[in-house]
């Protein structure tokens, strides 16, 4: 016989390499359909896509976990809102920085009259982004100096001018602060003080206890206390609407 | 090659829809999959009418333009359309090839049905099922290693189902007999 010649290496090759290559080919499929989306992973933790995707109440479950607003949080808009929009972000993050004119434009068609408030939280994802932990704390020290109002100026400025990515330059975070009207000199202080570390911390914690494992990471909680979770950087439309339901107490 | 197996194919609309329905199932999926949780709540909520219960879903299809790079949202139309082809062709070579079962008056064809999926080298089927297997393997951990963060599968998906396409073309247009 024919086969009786060929190394044994061959037959098996012979015999396997169809089954195999087609699944190799279904796993590359796979892994291209789970991480097309955008949101991006954080290190430890799969992407959401990748999960085995829990039910309804064990979602809503986990987003009782959230920690409850604090004064040591970051309000935009109406403390006393009905409906609050906690938003766990990566400053280096190419979604996040999509993501910040969406939530501009829910606080401009919403936040005027007292509807809703926008809660900033921290959620640097180490292992994609070098650089956005010390950007993370670099928002604290603006906050720190200058309350919510520098907070907020100093947070737009960045998302304005990174690129994205680890793009921006180290210098360029005193620079923000200047231009915001910060205190330079107390400012790089802060930076590397270690103050804010601990609160940088938390906060990421706080989104992966409430089933964050991607950024941005945001929690939509109505005037009932319902919660609803919305994950990557999402179009108006979709805001819009959860606002809505929120606002409606369903 | 191509062409002509998907005239021969395509001609009856059955499989069109076919590859229609699912290569929109497809796009859903990749796009809706990191929101499962909250389409759960809103669809489980009884306070939330059919209206919203159906327009929070369809808004979030735009995130394809939102949540995307320009390449993984490329890749993604590319995946869901060469995926609904490919599937109404392995469709149609199946019911050929039960036809030629039946004819040959084999009973337990199974086998041979199972192997003709794995002989024509379909490697959208199955991946759907893979999907929600992958995260057991932590294989979001490489992604940092890799330069377009996992882009690179979408690109090789591509290829794979181009590929996958091409071979199913070629049975399709082989005769039902067999070779000396």
């Amino acid at each position: 016989m024919e086969t009786d010649n060929k190394p044994k290496l061959a037959v098996a090759l012979d015999k396997y390499s169809t089954p195999v290559s087609v699944l190799v080919g279904a796993i590359i499929i796979a892994l291209a359909l789970t991480y097309s989306g955008g949101t991006l992973p954080q290190q430890g933790v799969a992407a959401n896509p990748g999960q085995p995707q829990p039910d309804a109440a064990a979602v809503q479950k986990q987003l009782e976990n959230i920690a409850p607003v604090t004064a040591e949080d970051h309000v935009r808009g109406n403390p006393d809102a009905p409906v609050v929009i906690v938003e766990y972000s990566d400053t280096e993050c190419p979604f996040c920085k999509r993501f910040h004119p969406t939530m501009l434009q829910v606080m401009n068609e919403y936040g005027a009259d007292g509807k809703v408030a926008w809660v900033y939280r921290h959620f640097p994802l180490d292992q994609l982004h070098k650089k956005a932990r010390t950007e993370a704390v670099a928002l604290e020290c603006a906050g720190d100096q200058g309350g919510d109002d520098a907070f907020w100026k100093y947070t737009d400025r960045l998302y304005e001018v990174t690129p994205s990515n680890d793009g921006l330059e180290a210098s360029q975070l005193p620079k923000i602060a200047g231009e915001v009207g910060l205190d330079v000199a107390a400012f790089n202080t802060c930076l590397t003080s270690g103050k804010f570390d601990a609160h940088v911390e938390a906060d990421a914690k706080n989104a992966s206890a409430t089933g964050g494992s991607g950024t941005p990471w945001s929690v939509i909680i109505g005037k009932n206390g319902k919660k609803y979770p919305l994950s990557g950087a999402q179009p108006y439309e979709s805001v819009k609407q959860l606002v809505d339901l929120a606002l409606q107490g369903k | 090659m191509l062409f002509q197996a998907g005239k021969k194919v395509f001609r009856n609309p059955a499989y069109v829809l076919g590859a229609l329905v699912v290569s929109l199932a497809v796009f859903a999926l990749a796009v809706l999959l990191p929101n499962s949780g909250l389409i759960g709540i809103v669809a489980s909520s009884p306070d939330i009418p059919l209206s919203q219960k159906l327009g929070i879903p369809l808004s979030l299809l735009g995130s394809i333009i939102t949540n995307f790079t320009i390449l993984s949202a490329l890749s993604t139309i590319a995946i869901a359309m060469l995926f609904g082809i490919n599937v109404a062709l392995v469709v149609y070579f199946l019911r050929r090839k039960i036809g030629e079962v039946k004819q040959m008056g084999i009973t337990n064809g199974f086998l041979g049905i199972t192997s003709g999926i794995v002989g024509i080298g379909c490697a959208a089927c199955g991946s759907l099922l893979l999907t929600s297997v992958l995260s057991l393997f932590g294989a979001s951990s490489i992604l940092a290693f890799l330069p377009l963060a996992g882009g690179e599968f979408s690109i090789l998906a591509v290829i794979l189902l181009v590929i996958s396409t091409h071979t199913i073309a070629k049975q399709i247009q082989q005769p039902g007999t067999c070779n000396v």
